[in-house]
């Protein structure tokens, strides 16, 4: 199973990165879909507002896969295997109360 | 080319739905009934180990064409749907974006707990993660219709 680790650390730092990325708007980058054009950084004068969901996944997966490579793998044996069902439980309520203003 | 793409997404998550929905119920199944002979028992008395790999394929096939659509979706759905004032209809759409993203980055850590030969001290993680993503796959597909049907007349 330790072979596996480093997948178990890159889901579970990604996951709590992804609900970071969303909450602060930390987006790697932002898709203008009207204009068919990526920006990294706010273009002020386009003619949509972008999609930053691409982008937040990318800061994800960035932060997942950096994670991953760099834990040194005694501390990926010391990981509590609960905490890779746990902590997504808590970050999808998370999200469920940062939505919830859809519905006020 | 949009309602091709969008049909293929609808029948993969069909896929989907019923490989995780499978493996959700006999995964929780305590034992396996040797003489199984109600429709639950003989619906939990599968191997559930041999859905994960399928199961992640057609989760992170639905979740790319997904995102092919997204686009679309911002630009003829959303519009329509605040027109309307259909706050709730964005929100579960926003929940279902969300579900997509942790689901897709959780398929590693899934995969890796179902892998042979099963450790046994992954078991609560095997247990958690499947019903995690049977959740989220449940969710994501009931929004999907429902947003359809809204979007059919508009």
């Amino acid at each position: 199973m330790k072979t596996y680790g480093r997948l178990m650390i890159f889901s579970l730092v990604a996951c709590i990165a992804y609900t970071l990325a969303y909450y602060f708007e930390w987006s790697l980058f932002q898709y203008y879909f009207a204009e068919n054009s990526i920006g990294f950084w706010e273009q002020a004068g386009a003619s949509g507002p972008p999609i930053l969901w691409y982008g937040w996944l990318a800061t994800a997966v960035l932060a997942g896969a950096a994670a991953a490579a760099a834990i040194p793998r005694r501390w990926i044996a010391r990981l509590l295997p609960d905490l890779l069902w746990l902590v997504p439980v808590v970050l999808i309520f998370a999200a469920l109360m940062y939505e919830r203003r859809w519905f006020m | 080319m949009f309602t091709a793409l969008l049909l293929f997404h609808g029948l993969v998550s069909v896929a989907l739905l019923g490989a995780i929905t499978h493996q959700a119920f006999a995964v929780a199944a305590k034992h396996v009934e040797t003489r199984a002979t109600s429709f639950m028992a003989r619906f939990r008395s599968t191997d559930p180990a041999a859905y994960s790999t399928a199961i992640v394929v057609l989760f992170a096939v639905v979740i790319l064409t997904g995102a092919v659509l997204y686009p679309s979706y911002r630009q003829v759905v959303r519009p329509a749907l605040q027109t309307l004032d259909l706050r709730a209809a964005n929100g579960v759409f926003e929940i279902k974006e969300h579900l997509s993203a942790i689901g897709l980055i959780l398929l590693p850590a899934y995969w890796a707990s179902w892998r042979q030969p099963l450790a046994p001290e992954y078991s609560a993680v095997r247990v958690g993660l499947t019903w995690i993503l049977a959740s989220m796959v449940w969710w994501n597909f009931i929004v999907g219709q429902l947003l359809v049907t809204i979007k059919g007349p508009v």
